[in-house]
This record gives structure tokens, C-alpha cells and sequence, in this order.
């Protein structure tokens, strides 16, 4: 449609312009309906904003402020911080172990993530068919949070396929999800398998921006592969590496979906993490006060570690 | 690096990668097939004795999938359809138009990226509940179970998305303007403009962006689950699934579960595996953003 149809406009063009001149004036008039029509253009989005992301923002500033049974609007009892110091208070589970479980969850999502894909990325670099090798990583990327949780939650069982590895090479079984030393960790494999294909994907297209001649001038110096990984690729990665390390932090931060559908948070509050905690304060419990306190407290969390994190690759020398 | 030597230890690597990677899923296929008593017993079996297909018939029997597929069509079909129409309007506005307040409004959009999706579960399921004048709820949103129990809650808070917006406006400021003013100059209106001549010229960002789209809203579960709580009739699919799995003992249920994953996978999976490449780029023009 488009090649039939711009050919010809731009043909008819200069045609009318000379029609246009005499209409200077009428340019006041016309800017400002194009500011009329550019709000109209705006309009969906910007009334989806208004009820959807500023609305919610503020209701949940007032929730984290207040006691409420979550019926009549008329009823919101104001409290100051305290959702906020019960959250933080001695003894109250939030902030051992439910956020030391988050931050646990998150480095060793990120950790596992991060090793895994510089591995495969700097690999598959070396390989044929990498377009193959990327969409099978990528698989479990497209799959629905309940299949790869209920698959790997199978897996895990006592007749499952881990526990059968396992035996197999004359190992003991292990009760992955049940026992709560092992269940946290067990989960972070889990988060890791789901997301290291999207960090694959960001660091094999770092890797080929890369220079050849680089690696080149390397081999011209003799340079052995270790050197040329740290001197070279390494470094020159970085930009790709602080995206995936940021992008995987805040998803581990934040993700409770894999956690809801493996163990519910379980054994007792083994992988219990924030998002979690204030999900279940909300809609078990009815306490949308602590819960919108419980989020505020996290998305600070968030914004801290992601902070954190650009701090220190601009620090080490990469503007982000 | 060494690219004249055959890369042993990279292929060894890369393929038990993808071993692991795909190990799971045959897993679930090979476990949907496994007859009553054949799953979760020792010694595990990779391979089913036999290809029974009774459990594909009781996760029919037991889900009602012709609701479930339903719910997550029309949920799915409302969300990509709405955020492809109001991603190109709006970026056409910011890509192509001149007002006051676009700056503004273009950043807006950006910042609505930086707020992760859980400070909203809570605000969103309560404005649904008093949604005022709906599912018998009053003015002040008073009475009733507001729009909870409505399908169109299923899609509600993921109609705009901020980086559709987003990547639709970068992939229209290429378009030359001279094109757009010729069209202005022959009287075509901004609406003309937009569907005849933008429009057009957008449909790979399009696809691009329906794909991401069309496989988080096919995924979405937090939300999904909040909703068919309220109401069970709008459940979709992944809900109805971990249902299954919650009420019945899982020695028995596992094979029917993973039955019904397949095929609640399939449609995803197959759709990412024909059109990966145009998924792909959406995720690497992510990851550029």
C-alpha cells in the first residue's frame, strides 16, 4: 500500500505547494489544531495513565498510610507510618526472612544468569547454526510461568527426573522444595534456567559488535584465549553486561509468579520474598495498609539496587 | 580466537546448555503420556510405556477448556489489539506532530516504564472493585463487585503500555516528513495521515510489538489469578491449569496437569517458533531502550 501511494503524494507536491503560500496566515490557525489533534492522538493513552498508573500511585501512597477493610471508600482510617514500623519493627518476618530471601533470590538469579549466558554467549559466538542454538536457550522465555514452574516442581519430586539423575549416578535423593535448605536455592536454579536466554540474546549481540580487527591484533601479538577474553572481550562487553545484570536484578527483586506456583513461599517462609509477602497481605490477609507499605518498602529496594549498580560499572568506567 | 580449530569445548558446552535447556519440556511432554501409576515412582523412567492419550482426555474432561481458551483469547485478543492501536496513535503523535507538551508527555511515557508492575496489583484490583456503575456497584463505586467480574478486567490494566508507545514513536520519527506534508498539502486530515500513510509503513515495529505483546498477555498469571478469584468464570487458561494442580492429588494428577500444559503451551510456542526472528528483534530493541 504504502510504495503505490507515497510515489504519487510526493509527485503532487510541489504542484500544490505554490497553493500553500498564500495561506501563511492561516498557520497560527493551523498549529493549533494540530495541537488539538495531536491530544486527541494522546488521548487513549493519556486517560489510561490518569486511571491506571497517577490514580493507583496515589491510592496506594494513601493505603501505606492508613487501616482499611477495603469496603467503603468513607472508611480509610489514617495511621501516619505505622503500616511502615510494623513492617520494620523487631520480630516482624519482613525484613528477615522475607527481605534477605528476596535479595538472596535476586544475586543468585542474577549470579547463575550471568555466568551462564557469558558462557553460552561467548560460545555460540564460535559455533554454526546460531540462530538454532539461540532459539532453543529462548524457549523458555515464550513459556507460561505455571508450565515451568509445574514442570520443574515434577522434576524436583522424589520420582522426578533430578532426583533420578541423581540416582542414577548413585547419589541420595534430595527433597528439593520440602526441605527448607534446599528449597530457596532450588528455586533460584529455576529463575535462572527461565531468564538466562534473554541475557544470551543482549550479550551475543554485544559480542558482535565487537571489532574483528581487535581480536586480530591480539592473535598478531600472540595473545593466548585468556588474555583475549579479559583484555578484550570482557571490557568491551561491559555496556551489555550492566543491562543484563540491571534487568535480571530488578526482575529478581520483584518476580513471585514462579514462586507462588512452586512452593507458595514454603517450607514455613523459606522462599517467602516481598512481592510475595505483600501479595498475600492483600489478598489472604485483607491488609491492603501493610501490603501497599510492604510495596513502597520494595520499590525503594528496587530503585536502591539499581542505583547501586550504575554507581558502580560508571565508577569502574562505563557510562551507562 | 581459535576460529581454524574445530570449537570442541564450545560445542560440548553450548550443546549440554540446550540439553538442559530442553530437558524440561520434553520432560512434560513425555510425563502427559505416562498411565496412572507410571509417573512420580521410583525408579523415574524418562520415556512413557506406552503413548496414552487418556490423559489429554481427562484434562479436557476435568478443565472446561472451551471457557479457558475463551477467556485467554478474548484477554489476549483485547490487550494486543488495544495496545497496538493506542501504541501508534499515541507515537504518531510524539514522532510526528508539533505541540506544546510533547516533551512532557514523551517523558511521562518513559517514565512509566520505571514503575515495576507489583506496586499495582493492589491499587488496580481495588479501583476494578469500586469501578463506579458497574457489576451493581453505585456512583461512588459503592455495593457491588464493580468491574471484577467482568472479562474486560482480565485486560484492563495492560491496554496502554508505555513501551509500546515508546517503540512505535522511535520506529516513526524515520519516516521522512516531506511525505506526510505532501499528503497535509493535498488535504489529507492528521486521521488520514496516520491509517493511510504511517500505518503502512509501521507494520514490521507492529508485528514486532503484537508478538511481545500477544506472549506476555498468553502468559500473564498474578493478574489472571486475582480475577478468576473474584469471579471464576473469566479464568484463563494458566489459572485454570494451577487449579487443577492445587485440588487433586498430585501422584495422579501430574500427567493430567502436564497434559494440560501442552496444550496451553502450543499456541505460544508455535507462534514464537514461525515468527522468532520478528520476536527476537522486539527483545533486542528492548534491551536497547
Amino acid at each position: 500500500m504504502v510504495n503505490t501511494l507515497a510515489p504519487e503524494t510526493t509527485r503532487r507536491a510541489p504542484h500544490s505547494r505554490r497553493a500553500a503560500v498564500g495561506a501563511v496566515d492561516g498557520r497560527g490557525r493551523a498549529r493549533r489544531r494540530q495541537t488539538v489533534v495531536a491530544y486527541l492522538f494522546l488521548a487513549p493513552a493519556l486517560l489510561f495513565f490518569a486511571v491506571f498508573l497517577i490514580l493507583p500511585l496515589g491510592f496506594a501512597l494513601l493505603l501505606s498510610l492508613s487501616r482499611w477493610t477495603g469496603f467503603d471508600l468513607g472508611d480509610i482510617d489514617p495511621v501516619g507510618l505505622d503500616n511502615f514500623t510494623g513492617l520494620l519493627a523487631d520480630g516482624s518476618t519482613f525484613l528477615t526472612p522475607v527481605l534477605t530471601n528476596t535479595l538472596l533470590f535476586a544475586l543468585g538469579t542474577v549470579a547463575l544468569a550471568l555466568a551462564g549466558s557469558v558462557l553460552v554467549a561467548t560460545c555460540i559466538d564460535k559455533l554454526r547454526f546460531q540462530g538454532l542454538w539461540r532459539t532453543l536457550y529462548f524457549l523458555p522465555i515464550v513459556t507460561t510461568v505455571v508450565a515451568v514452574g509445574n514442570v520443574w516442581k515434577y522434576m524436583y519430586e522424589p520420582g522426578g527426573l533430578v532426583n533420578g539423575v541423581l540416582n542414577a549416578l548413585g547419589l541420595g535423593s534430595v527433597a528439593f522444595l520440602q526441605d527448607p535448605d534446599t528449597a530457596l536455592p532450588a528455586v533460584v536454579v529455576v529463575q535462572a534456567w527461565a531468564s538466562v536466554g534473554s541475557a544470551i540474546l543482549v550479550l551475543t549481540a554485544g559480542l558482535k559488535s565487537i571489532p574483528g580487527s581487535y581480536y586480530e591484533a591480539a592473535a598478531l601479538d600472540g595473545a593466548g584465549p585468556g588474555t583475549v577474553f579479559r583484555r578484550i572481550t570482557l571490557p568491551l562487553l561491559r555496556p551489555s553486561l550492566l543491562f543484563v545484570c540491571v534487568t535480571q536484578f530488578l526482575t529478581g527483586l520483584q518476580s513471585f509468579a514462579l514462586i507462588i506456583v512452586m512452593t507458595k513461599g514454603g517450607p514455613g517462609d523459606a522462599t517467602n520474598v516481598a512481592a510475595l509477602e505483600m501479595y498475600r497481605q492483600a489478598f489472604s490477609h485483607g491488609d491492603w495498609g501493610t501490603a501497599s507499605a510492604a510495596a513502597f518498602v520494595l520499590f525503594a529496594v528496587v530503585l536502591a539496587v539499581t542505583l547501586a549498580q550504575l554507581w558502580f560499572f560508571r565508577r569502574t568506567g562505563e557510562d551507562a | 580466537m581459535n576460529r581454524r580449530r574445530f570449537p570442541w569445548l564450545s560445542y560440548l558446552l553450548v550443546v549440554t546448555g540446550a540439553v538442559v535447556t530442553v530437558v524440561p519440556f520434553l520432560d512434560m511432554v513425555m510425563t502427559s503420556f505416562k498411565g496412572p501409576g507410571e509417573a512420580g515412582t521410583l525408579p523415574y523412567r524418562f520415556l512413557p510405556r506406552a503413548l496414552d492419550l487418556s490423559n489429554y482426555r481427562a484434562a479436557v474432561d476435568q478443565l472446561d477448556l472451551p471457557l479457558l481458551f475463551r477467556n485467554s483469547v478474548v484477554a489476549t485478543a483485547l490487550i494486543t489489539g488495544s495496545v497496538l492501536l493506542t501504541s501508534s496513535l499515541a507515537g504518531y503523535a510524539l514522532a510526528k506532530l508539533r505541540f506544546p507538551g510533547r516533551d512532557f508527555v514523551f517523558r511521562l511515557v518513559l517514565s512509566t516504564m520505571m514503575f515495576p508492575p507489583f506496586l499495582f496489583f493492589v491499587p488496580h484490583f481495588l479501583i476494578l472493585v469500586h469501578w463506579p456503575l458497574a457489576g451493581g456497584n453505585d456512583l461512588l463505586g459503592r455495593g457491588g463487585a464493580g468491574l471484577t467480574v467482568s472479562i474486560v478486567a482480565l485486560a484492563m490494566p495492560f491496554l496502554v503500555n508505555g513501551f509500546g508507545i515508546f517503540l512505535t514513536r522511535q520506529f516513526m520519527i524515520a519516516i521522512p516528513d516531506e511525505v506526510l506534508e505532501a499528503a497535509r498539502i493535498d488535504g489529507a486530515g492528521e486521521f488520514a495521515v496516520w491509517w493511510r500513510i504511517v500505518v503502512p509503513q509501521t507494520k514490521p515495529v507492529v508485528v514486532t510489538l503484537a508478538l511481545l505483546t500477544f506472549v506476555d498477555a498468553w502468559n500473564e498469571y498474578i493478574w489472571a489469578l486475582l480475577v478468576s478469584t473474584a469471579d471464576p468464570d473469566v479464568m484463563t487458561l494458566p489459572v485454570g491449569i494451577q487449579l487443577l494442580q492445587d485440588h487433586v492429588d498430585p501422584a495422579r494428577t501430574m500427567p493430567v496437569v502436564m497434559a494440560g500444559l501442552v496444550l496451553s503451551v502450543l499456541p505460544v510456542l508455535t507462534l514464537f517458533l514461525l515468527l522468532q526472528k520478528h520476536y527476537i528483534r522486539g527483545v533486542m530493541l528492548s534491551g536497547l531502550k
